[in-house]
C-alpha cells in the first residue's frame, strides 16, 4: 500500500476529536487555524485588491503612488506571510503528538508528512474561503476609500481568479510549512513525544539578519545611481522586505539571548517559569510578539510618511496637496492592516498557547501553584520580550530609512509621536490578547476534567 | 497512631454517577496506605477529595496540623491552593512536572512557591536529587530522563517542602515492572524514613502489597481495610534511613 494511500485510509481516524465532551479539543485543533487562515486571506485579498488601483493609472504622478504602493506593499505582505505561515505551523502543530505516536507505532516517514500535509491543506482552504467571503462582504466597503479625490470603487475588486489564485497560494504556503514543520516529527518522534531538546535558535540568524540590514542600508544609500524608475521601486521594496525577513530570521535568537540572562538572574518562580518558557521554544515567543515587531517597523515608516506630508503640505499646489492626503489616507491604511495583523497573530497564539499547555495547568494548580502566579508567569513571558523587540524593530527600520529621508526628517517630532503610538497601541493589543489567554486559564481549571484523566 | 487525615461521610457526585457513598476514613502519622479498586470504584475521587484537589458534596476531611485540626471542606481555593503546597506532596502517573524546567528547577519550584529563595531552594533540591540517586542529573532536562528517574523528580519535589502527607496516583503505571519496583522502593523508603504519611492508588497487587495497610473500595465505598505493619514496608524504611537526612 503506498504511502499516499495510507495517508488518506488513517486520516478519518485522526481527524476525530477524542469525544464529545472535548468540544475544546475540536476548537483547539481545527478553529484556532481556520480563524488565522480566514484572516490572512481576507487581508492578503484586501491588500491585492487595493494595489491593483494605483496600477491601473498610467499618467505622470502615477509612478509616484505606484512607488509608495509597493512599499506598503511590501510592509504589509511579508507580516501576512509570516502570519499565514504561523497558522499553517498551528495547524500542524496540534498533530504532532498523535502523529508522532503513528510514527512510534511504524507508520513510514511519508505517510506521516502526507498526513499532515493534507490535514493542514484541508484547514487552510476553509479558512482561505471563509477569508474569500469576508473579503467580499468588506469589498463594497474599502470602495469608498478615496485617493485622488475620488472613491476608488470597483477598481479595488479582484476578479474570481485572481481570488480563487489567492485562495489557492494560501493553501500552498500551509501545505509547504506543514511539511517543513514536520521534519523533527518525522526525523525524532521520540523527541517530540518526550520534548528532549528545546527548541533552538543559533546566533547565525543574528549573524545573517545584521548582514542583511547593512546590506540593505548599504543598497539605500545608492537608490539614485540604480537609475530607471522601476529598478529604484524594485530596490527600495527589495530592501524593506529583506528586513522585515531578517527580522523574523533574528527576532528568536534575540529572544533566547534575553531569556538565558533573564534565567540566571530570576529569584521568583514567576520569572524562572517565564524564562524557561522562552527558552523552551524563542520561535514560539516569537510568534506571540512578532506582531509588534512588524508593527513597530511599519511605524517608523508611517511617522516618515507624515513628517513628508507635513513638509509637503506647507507649499502644496492642488496635485501635491492630494498626493498629501493621499499619503495620509495610504499610511493610516497601512498601519490599520498591520495591527489587525498583530490583533489576529496575538490571540490566535495566545489561545493556543493556554489550550496546548491545559493538562500541565491542571497538574500546577493541583500540586498548589496559586493561580495568579500561572498568571503572572504567562505575562511576564510575553510581555517581557516587548520592549526589546519593540525597540529593535524600530532602529532597523530608522537605520534603514535614514538614508532615503536624513536625519532632519527623521527626528521630526512627528515620526516620534507617531511610532510612540504605534508601540503603546502594539503593546496594548498584544496585552488584550494575553489578558485573554489568562482567562481562558480559569476556563481551564474550572473544568480540569477535559483535559486530565480523573478516574472516578 | 496518631490520625493525621480524618474523612467523615464523605460524598461526591458526578453526572450520572455516585463516586464516593458516605465514605468514612482516616489516616494514621507515617502509614502507608494502598487505595486500590477497579475503573470508577471512586479511589482517584477519594484521594482528590482528601487532598483537597475537589470538594465533596457532603460530609468533611479534616487535616491535624500541630496547632489545630483544619477543615478542608471549608477553605476556600486560595487557602486550599496553600495547604497543597504547604502540607502535602504529590506524585502522578506521568510526573506531571514541567518540561521546559530541569530536574532540580523542577524539584526547587515547590519550594519557590513557598517563599524560599532560589539558592536554598536548589540546594535543598540538589540534596533531595542526590539521595534518591539522580546526583550529577540535575541540570537535565526531563526528557533526557527515563520514565524512573522522572518519577524519581516527582518523588523528590513531593516531599522536599516537608510535606506532611504524600499522595501518589499510580506512581508506577507508566513503568515496566522493573523500574516500577524500583520507584516503588524509593517511594516508600523516603517516605518512612521521614515518617511522612503515603496514600497510593494503584491498580497494581504487587504495589499495595507493599503497603502497610489497603482499602479496597468498590462503587464508592470502602469494602476492605486491612491495617498492621507490613514487612517490606518497614525494612525499606530502614534502608533508606541513612540516605534521608534532608
Amino acid at each position: 500500500m503506498s504511502s499516499l494511500t495510507m495517508a488518506l485510509r488513517l486520516a478519518p481516524y485522526l481527524a476525530r476529536s477524542k469525544g464529545s465532551s472535548l468540544r475544546e479539543t475540536g476548537l483547539r485543533d481545527a478553529g484556532l487555524p481556520i480563524l488565522a487562515f480566514g484572516t490572512v486571506t481576507a487581508l492578503l485579498l484586501t491588500v491585492a485588491g487595493g494595489s491593483q488601483v494605483f496600477w491601473s493609472w498610467t499618467d505622470d504622478i502615477a509612478g509616484t503612488y505606484q512607488a509608495l504602493a509597493v512599499v506598503a506593499m511590501v510592509l504589509l505582505i511579508i507580516p501576512l506571510l509570516t502570519l499565514g505561515a504561523s497558522a499553517a505551523r498551528l495547524a500542524a502543530r496540534r498533530r504532532d503528538d498523535r502523529l508522532a505516536s503513528l510514527r512510534l507505532l511504524g507508520a513510514n516517514s511519508a505517510t506521516v508528512v502526507w498526513m499532515t500535509v493534507m490535514e493542514s491543506t484541508v484547514l487552510a482552504a476553509v479558512g482561505a474561503l471563509a477569508g474569500a467571503g469576508l473579503y467580499a462582504c468588506t469589498a463594497p466597503f474599502l470602495g469608498l476609500i478615496q485617493f485622488r479625490g475620488q472613491a476608488i470603487g470597483s477598481h479595488a475588486w479582484l476578479s474570481v481568479p485572481s481570488i480563487l489564485g489567492c485562495v489557492l497560494a494560501v493553501c500552498v504556503l500551509a501545505a509547504a510549512s506543514a511539511a517543513l514543520g514536520l521534519r523533527k516529527v518525522v526525523v525524532t518522534p521520540l523527541g517530540v513525544r518526550t520534548r528532549q531538546t528545546a527548541d533552538g535558535a543559533h546566533w547565525v540568524r543574528g549573524l545573517i539578519a545584521a548582514v542583511v540590514v547593512v546590506i540593505g542600508v548599504v543598497a539605500m544609500g545608492m537608490l539614485s545611481s540604480f537609475g530607471a524608475f522601476i529598478v529604484i521601486i524594485a530596490v527600495m521594496g527589495g530592501c524593506f522586505g529583506l528586513a522585515l525577513l531578517a527580522l523574523n530570521l533574528m527576532g528568536p535568537w534575540l529572544l533566547r539571548l534575553r531569556a538565558s540572562s533573564q534565567l540566571k538572574r530570576a529569584k521568583r518562580p514567576e520569572h524562572l517559569l517565564a524564562a524557561r518558557t522562552v527558552l523552551e521554544s524563542p520561535k514560539e515567543s516569537w510568534r506571540q510578539v512578532g506582531g509588534v515587531a512588524m508593527t513597530s517597523f511599519v511605524g517608523v515608516f508611517v511617522g516618515v510618511g507624515m513628517a513628508v506630508a507635513d513638509t509637503m503640505g506647507g507649499s502644496a499646489g492642488d496635485e501635491t496637496a492630494l498626493l498629501v492626503r493621499d499619503i495620509n489616507t495610504g499610511v493610516m491604511i497601512t498601519l490599520l492592516g498591520s495591527f489587525l495583523m498583530v490583533a489576529c497573530s496575538a490571540g490566535v497564539n495566545q489561545a493556543a498557547a493556554v489550550l496546548d499547555r491545559a493538562p500541565m495547568l491542571v497538574a500546577l494548580d493541583r500540586v498548589g501553584m496559586p493561580r495568579k502566579l500561572m498568571v503572572a508567569a504567562r505575562v511576564k513571558a510575553v510581555m517581557s520580550p516587548l520592549f526589546l523587540v519593540a525597540g529593535i524593530s524600530a532602529a532597523a527600520a530608522a537605520v534603514l530609512v535614514l538614508p532615503l529621508t536624513g536625519a532632519v526628517l527623521l527626528t521630526q517630532p512627528v515620526v516620534f509621536v507617531t511610532i510612540g503610538g504605534v508601540f503603546a497601541a502594539g503593546f496594548l493589543l498584544v496585552r488584550l490578547a494575553v489578558a485573554a489567554g489568562t482567562a481562558q486559564i480559569s476556563q481551564v481549571l474550572a473544568r480540569p476534567e477535559r483535559y486530565a484523566s480523573m478516574d472516578s | 497512631m496518631n490520625a493525621i487525615l480524618h474523612a467523615q461521610q464523605l460524598t461526591k457526585h458526578y453526572p450520572g454517577s455516585l463516586a464516593l457513598d458516605h465514605v468514612d476514613f482516616t489516616a494514621n502519622t507515617g502509614e502507608s496506605i494502598a487505595i486500590i479498586g477497579p475503573s470508577g470504584s471512586g479511589k482517584t475521587t477519594l484521594l482528590h477529595c482528601l487532598a483537597g484537589i475537589l470538594r465533596p458534596d457532603a460530609g468533611s476531611v479534616t487535616l491535624n496540623t500541630p496547632s489545630s485540626p483544619l477543615r478542608l471542606d471549608t477553605l476556600g481555593d486560595a487557602a486550599l491552593s496553600r495547604l497543597r503546597r504547604e502540607e502535602f506532596g504529590f506524585v502522578f502517573q506521568q510526573g506531571m512536572l514541567l518540561p521546559e524546567l530541569t530536574a532540580i528547577e523542577n524539584v526547587a519550584l515547590a519550594l519557590m512557591l513557598n517563599g524560599t529563595d532560589r539558592a536554598t531552594s536548589e540546594s535543598r533540591a540538589a540534596e533531595w536529587l542526590a539521595a534518591l540517586g539522580l546526583g550529577g542529573m540535575e541540570q537535565r532536562r526531563l526528557g533526557e530522563l527515563s520514565g524512573g528517574q522522572v518519577q524519581r523528580v516527582a518523588i523528590a519535589r513531593a516531599q522536599v517542602t516537608g510535606a506532611r502527607v504524600v499522595f501518589a496516583d499510580e506512581p508506577t503505571g507508566a513503568l515496566d515492572s522493573a523500574t516500577s519496583s524500583e520507584v516503588l522502593d524509593i517511594l516508600l523508603g523516603s517516605v518512612a524514613a521521614n515518617g511522612r504519611t503515603l496514600l497510593v492508588v494503584t491498580h497494581d497487587p504487587n504495589v499495595a502489597a507493599r503497603c502497610r495497610r489497603v482499602v479496597e473500595l468498590r462503587d464508592g465505598r470502602i469494602v476492605a481495610d486491612t491495617g498492621g505493619p507490613s514487612t517490606p514496608a518497614a525494612s525499606a524504611a530502614t534502608n533508606f534511613k541513612g540516605a534521608f537526612n534532608v
